[in-house]
C-alpha cells in the first residue's frame, strides 16, 4: 500500500515506529537486567512484557488490519466506481454494435442486390462471350482474309523495295548534283563577296557624293565670284563699245594694207626674178671658166701631144739605132720584162754568191779565231820550250855540281879510307856511296825525259806552225775570192733588200705592236671582268658570308616545304583510299575541292575564316550604322538648332548658321582644358560686337548667344 | 689613325682604305637595296651624309670583314676586292664591285711618311662614294632577291686564316664595265668599278 494515499494511515505508522524505536532500548536493559535476577520473574516479567508486546502488536494489527479494511472500502469503491463505469462504456458498446449491426444489415441488403445485379450481368456477360465468340470467329475469318493480303502486300513490299532502291540511286545522283550545287553555292556566295565589295565602294561613292557636295558648296561661292566678274565684265564692255568707234576706221586701214600687200607681192616676185638672174649669171660665169680652162688644156694637150710625138719618133730612132725591134710600146715592155728577168737571174747569182761570200767570211772569221788561238798556243809552247831550256841549263848545272860533289865526296872518301881502317866504316860509307849514285842516277834519268818533252815540244811547236801557215793561207785565198765577187752593183741591191727587209720587218712589228695593244686591252677588259693569274693570285672570302648563309637558309626552306609536300601527298593520298569511306558525306565536297587543291583547308582554318568574315561584316555594318547615325545626328541638330557644327581641328568647332548671309560667316568656338568653351575671333564675330558684350560678358550664357544671333540672321533674311 | 696633318704612314693609310670600304660597302648596299632602307640610320663622314647599317649580323660580319681586310692592306698582301651581288634565285652574279688595289710595298722598308695629307685623300674618297651613289641611275634594277659576299684577291703565298676560304671570281657572263674614279693615298691605290649584268633590252 501506498504509504502517501492516506495521511491518516501514515501518522499511525509513524507514530508506531517511534513507539518501537522509544521502547527497544529499555527492553534490553531489562533483558540484562534480569538474566543476573532470578528466572521466574524474568519469566513473569517477560510475559507481561510479551503480552503488552502482544496487545501492542494486536492493536496494530489491529490498527493495520483497519487501515487494510479502510483501504478495501476504498478500493471496493473505487472497483464499484469502475464497474459502473465499464459498464456504462460496454452500454455504450453495445448500442454502437447494435448500430453497426443494423448498418450491415444495411450493406447485406445492398449486397444482396448487387449479387443480383451481378447474375444478371453475368448472364449478359455470357451472352456477350456468345456474341464475342461469334465476332472471334469472324475476326479469324478476317485474319485469314488479311494473312492472304498479308501475302500480297509483301509481294508489293518487294516491288516497293525494288523502287526504293531506284529511288536511293535517285537520291545519289541528287546528292551529288547537290553537292555540285554546293560548288556552286559556293561561287555564287564568291559572287556575293565581290557584290559586297561592290556595295562597299557604293558606300564609298556616297561618301564621296557628300564632299562632292560640300565642294558644291565652294562651287556656289565661286559662282558668285563670277558674278562678280559678270560686271567687271560689263564694264569692260563699254570700254570695247569705245573701240568699235576705232574699229570703225579700220576697213580703210585694210584697203591701204591690200594695196601695200599687192605692191609687196609684186616686188617679191621681182626680187625673186633678179636672184633667177642673178644664178644664171652665175652659172654661165662658170661655165665661161671652165670653158677657158678646158681651152688651156686643149692647148697643153696639143703642146704634149707634140712632145710625144717627137719622143715616138726619138724612140723610133732608138730602135733603128739599136737594132732591136721596138716599135710599139709592147715591144719595150716586152723587152723590159726580158731584162727583169735576166735582172731576177743576175739577182739570184749575185745572192748565191753573196752567201758564199757570206759563209767565206764566216769562215775567214773562224780561221782567223783559229789562227789566234794556234799563235796564242804556239806562244805558250815556246814559253814552255824556254823554260824547258832553262830548266835544262839548270839541270845540267846542278849535273856538274853534282858531279863536282861527287868527286869531292870521292876524294874525302878515298882520304877517310886512306887514313882509317878499312874494317870500321866500309860497310856505312859503300851504303851513302850506292845511295848518292842512286840519286845521280835518278836525276840522270829524269834529265833526259826532260830532253825528250823538250824536243817532243819543239816538233808540236814546228807542227802548228805550219797549220798555221797553211790556214793563212787558206784564209788569204777566200779573201780574195770573196773581193773578187763583191762589186759594187751587188752591194747596192744587198743594201736594197736589206732595206726592203727592214721594211717588212718594221710592218710587223708595227703589226705585232698592235696584236700586242689589243691584248692588252683584252687582258684589261679580262682584269676588268675580275680574272685573275692563278699562280700569283688567290681569290678568299669569309666563310660565313651573307650569301651562303642566305642560300643555307632557302636550303632549309625548301627542305622544309618538300618535307611538308610529301607529307600532304602521303595525307591526300591515305585520304583518296580510305578516307573516302570515313569521311562518306561529310568531306564529299570538301575531297572534291581537296583533289584539285591537294589540301583540304582544315576544319579550323574554316572556322576561324568563317568567324573573321562575320565578324568584318559586323565592323563594316557598325560603321556603316555609325555613319548613317551621324549624318542623321548632324542633320537633325542642323535642323533644329539652325547650325552647322564641324570640327576643324582638335579642340576646335565651326558653327555655321542655317541663315547666314554668307558661306563664310561662322563663328568659332575652342574647348578649353576644363571644357569651357570660348568664342574665337573671326570676320563675322567682329559684327557681333553688342551681342557678344551682352550675352557673353553680362549673361554669360552661349545658347543664348547662339539663339539671338539666330534670331537676328533671320530677321535679316525676312526683311529682305 | 695618323694624327700628323701633312703626312700617312702605311699604317694609317691601311685605315684610311678600309674605312673607305667599309663607308662603300655600306653604301652600295644602301643604294642597291640588298637590304631594306629602314635598317641604314644617316650619319655624317667625309663631310657628306652616309648610310650606315644597324642590322647587327651584317655589321658583326663587316666588321670581321675589315679588320682582316686592313691587315692584309697593312701588309700589303691584297690586290684586289670585290663585292659581289648574287641573285638568290638563279644562282646568277648580277652586279661586281671591283676595287683593285695598288700596294707601294717600298712603304713597308722605309717607315718615313709619304708627303700627302688627309684632308685631301678624303676630298678623293668622296668623290669615289658620291660616283657609287650616281651609277644607280645606270645600273640595271634588281628585281629578284639577291644577296651579297666580299672577295679579296690576295698574294698566292698569303696564309688562309680561320673563317675564311678560297672562292672562285665570282665572274659575270655577258657583263658591261665600268670604270670609276680612284684615289689614292700615296701607298695604296684604289681603282673602281662596277660591272653589270647586260640585259636583253641593252
Amino acid at each position: 500500500m501506498d504509504l502517501e494515499d492516506d495521511t491518516s494511515v501514515l501518522t499511525t505508522l509513524k507514530s508506531f515506529n517511534s513507539f518501537i524505536s522509544r521502547t527497544e532500548p529499555p527492553q534490553r536493559l531489562s533483558e540484562s537486567s534480569a538474566g543476573n535476577g532470578n528466572l521466574q520473574s524474568q519469566y513473569k516479567r517477560s510475559m507481561e512484557l510479551f503480552e503488552a508486546a502482544e496487545r501492542v502488536h494486536s492493536k496494530n494489527r489491529y490498527l493495520q488490519l483497519d487501515g487494510e479494511k479502510k483501504q478495501m472500502e476504498l478500493s471496493h469503491k473505487r472497483a464499484r466506481f469502475e464497474l459502473e463505469k465499464a459498464a456504462s462504456d460496454s452500454a455504450r458498446d453495445f448500442e454502437h454494435e447494435v448500430d453497426r449491426n443494423q448498418d450491415l444489415l444495411g450493406r447485406i441488403k445492398k449486397l444482396e442486390d448487387r449479387e443480383t445485379d451481378a447474375a444478371k450481368k453475368l448472364s449478359e456477360q455470357v451472352e456477350a462471350n456468345r456474341a464475342l465468340r461469334k465476332n472471334l470467329e469472324g475476326l479469324n475469318r478476317k485474319l485469314e482474309e488479311r494473312d492472304t493480303r498479308l501475302n500480297t502486300a509483301s509481294q508489293t513490299i518487294i516491288t516497293l523495295k525494288d523502287e526504293i532502291r531506284e529511288l536511293k540511286q535517285r537520291i545519289q545522283n541528287q546528292d551529288s548534283t547537290i553537292s555540285s550545287q554546293t560548288l556552286e553555292n559556293q561561287e555564287v556566295q564568291e559572287q556575293l563577296d565581290l557584290q559586297r565589295r561592290k556595295y562597299q565602294e557604293v558606300s564609298q561613292l556616297c561618301q564621296n557624293l557628300q564632299a562632292a557636295q560640300s565642294s558644291c558648296s565652294e562651287h556656289i561661292i565661286k559662282i558668285k565670284e563670277l558674278e562678280r566678274r559678270l560686271t567687271l565684265q560689263e564694264q569692260d564692255i563699254a570700254i570695247v563699245k569705245t573701240v568699235k568707234s576705232e574699229v570703225a576706221k579700220v576697213p580703210d586701214l585694210e584697203k591701204d594694207v591690200k594695196r601695200l600687200r599687192e605692191d609687196n607681192a609684186f616686188l617679191r616676185e621681182s626680187r625673186e626674178n633678179c636672184s633667177l638672174l642673178k644664178e644664171e649669171v652665175e652659172g654661165l660665169r662658170r661655165k665661161l671658166e671652165r670653158m677657158e680652162k678646158k681651152k688651156e688644156e686643149l692647148v697643153n694637150m696639143e703642146l704634149e701631144k707634140e712632145r710625144l710625138a717627137e719622143k715616138l719618133k726619138a724612140w723610133e730612132n732608138l730602135g733603128q739605132s739599136t737594132g732591136l725591134n721596138i716599135r710599139k710600146p709592147e715591144d719595150l715592155s716586152r723587152e723590159v720584162i726580158q731584162i727583169q728577168q735576166r735582172e731576177i737571174a743576175l739577182k739570184e747569182q749575185n745572192y748565191t754568191l753573196n752567201s758564199r761570200v757570206r759563209s767565206a767570211e764566216r769562215l775567214r772569221s773562224e780561221f782567223r779565231e783559229e789562227s789566234s788561238q794556234q799563235r796564242g798556243k804556239t806562244l805558250e809552247e815556246q814559253k814552255k820550250r824556254e823554260m824547258q831550256d832553262s830548266l835544262v841549263r839548270r839541270l845540267q848545272k846542278r849535273v856538274l855540281l853534282l858531279t863536282k860533289e861527287r868527286d869531292g865526296m870521292r876524294a874525302i872518301l878515298e882520304s877517310y879510307d886512306s887514313e882509317l881502317a878499312p874494317t870500321e866504316y866500309s860497310p856505312q860509307l859503300s851504303r851513302r856511296l850506292r845511295e848518292a849514285e842512286d840519286v845521280l842516277q835518278k836525276t840522270q834519268n829524269h834529265n833526259a825525259e826532260m830532253e825528250v818533252q823538250l824536243t817532243k815540244a819543239q816538233d808540236d811547236t814546228g807542227t802548228l806552225k805550219l797549220q798555221l801557215q797553211t790556214l793563212e793561207l787558206e784564209s788569204l785565198k777566200k779573201h780574195q775570192a770573196s773581193a773578187a765577187d763583191s762589186n759594187s752593183s751587188v752591194t747596192k741591191e744587198e743594201v736594197g733588200i736589206l732595206r726592203q727587209k727592214i721594211e717588212d720587218l718594221e710592218s710587223e712589228r708595227q703589226r705585232l705592236e698592235e696584236q700586242n695593244n689589243i691584248l692588252e686591252m683584252r687582258l684589261e677588259r679580262h682584269n676588268l671582268q675580275g680574272d685573275y693569274d692563278p699562280v700569283k693570285t688567290q681569290v678568299l672570302h669569309f666563310k660565313m658570308n651573307p650569301t651562303t648563309v642566305a642560300k643555307q637558309q632557302r636550303q632549309q626552306d625548301v627542305d622544309a616545304l618538300r618535307e611538308e609536300v610529301t607529307c600532304l601527298r602521303d595525307l591526300v593520298r591515305s585520304l583518296q583510299d580510305g578516307g573516302a569511306a570515313a569521311h562518306s558525306k561529310a568531306d564529299s565536297s570538301l575531297h572534291a575541292s581537296g583533289l584539285g587543291l591537294s589540301l583540304p583547308p582544315s576544319k579550323e582554318v574554316l572556322d576561324l575564316r568563317k568567324q573573321m568574315e562575320s565578324s568584318e561584316l559586323r565592323n563594316q555594318r557598325l560603321k556603316e550604322v555609325f555613319q548613317r547615325k551621324i549624318q542623321e545626328f548632324r542633320t537633325v541638330c542642323y535642323v533644329l538648332t539652325g547650325y552647322q557644327i564641324d570640327i576643324t581641328t582638335e579642340n576646335q568647332y565651326r558653327l555655321a548658321s542655317v541663315y547666314a548671309e554668307h558661306m563664310d560667316d561662322s563663328l568659332l568656338f575652342k574647348k578649353g582644358s576644363n571644357g569651357s568653351m570660348q568664342l574665337m575671333e573671326t570676320e563675322f564675330s567682329k559684327t557681333l560686337g553688342e551681342m557678344v558684350a551682352l550675352h557673353l560678358h553680362h549673361q554669360k550664357s552661349m545658347p543664348a548667344f547662339l539663339s539671338a544671333v539666330t534670331l537676328d540672321l533671320f530677321s535679316r533674311q525676312t526683311t529682305i | 689613325m695618323t694624327s700628323t696633318l701633312k703626312g700617312i704612314t702605311l699604317k694609317g693609310s691601311a685605315e684610311l682604305v678600309a674605312e673607305f670600304f667599309s663607308f662603300g660597302i655600306n653604301s652600295i648596299l644602301y643604294q642597291r637595296g640588298i637590304y631594306p632602307p629602314e635598317t641604314f640610320t644617316r650619319i655624317t663622314h667625309y663631310d657628306m651624309s652616309l648610310q650606315l647599317t644597324t642590322d647587327p649580323k651584317l655589321k658583326n660580319y663587316l666588321t670581321n670583314v675589315v679588320c682582316q681586310l686592313k691587315e692584309w692592306l697593312f701588309e700589303c698582301t691584297v690586290q684586289k676586292f670585290v663585292l659581289v651581288i648574287t641573285c638568290l634565285e638563279t644562282n646568277e652574279v648580277l652586279e661586281r664591285w671591283q676595287f683593285d688595289i695598288e700596294c707601294d710595298k717600298s712603304a713597308k722598308e722605309t717607315s718615313a711618311p709619304r708627303e700627302k695629307s688627309i684632308k685631301t685623300i678624303q676630298d678623293e674618297i668622296r668623290s669615289v662614294i658620291r660616283q657609287i651613289t650616281a651609277t644607280v641611275t645606270f645600273l640595271p634594277l634588281l628585281e629578284t632577291p639577291c644577296a651579297f659576299d666580299l672577295l679579296v684577291y690576295t698574294d698566292k703565298d698569303l696564309m688562309v686564316p680561320d673563317k675564311w676560304e678560297e672562292s672562285g671570281p665570282q665572274i659575270i657572263d655577258q657583263s658591261e664595265e665600268v670604270r670609276l674614279r680612284s684615289f689614292t693615298t700615296s701607298i695604296h691605290k684604289v681603282n673602281s668599278m662596277v660591272a653589270y649584268k647586260r640585259t636583253d633590252s641593252a
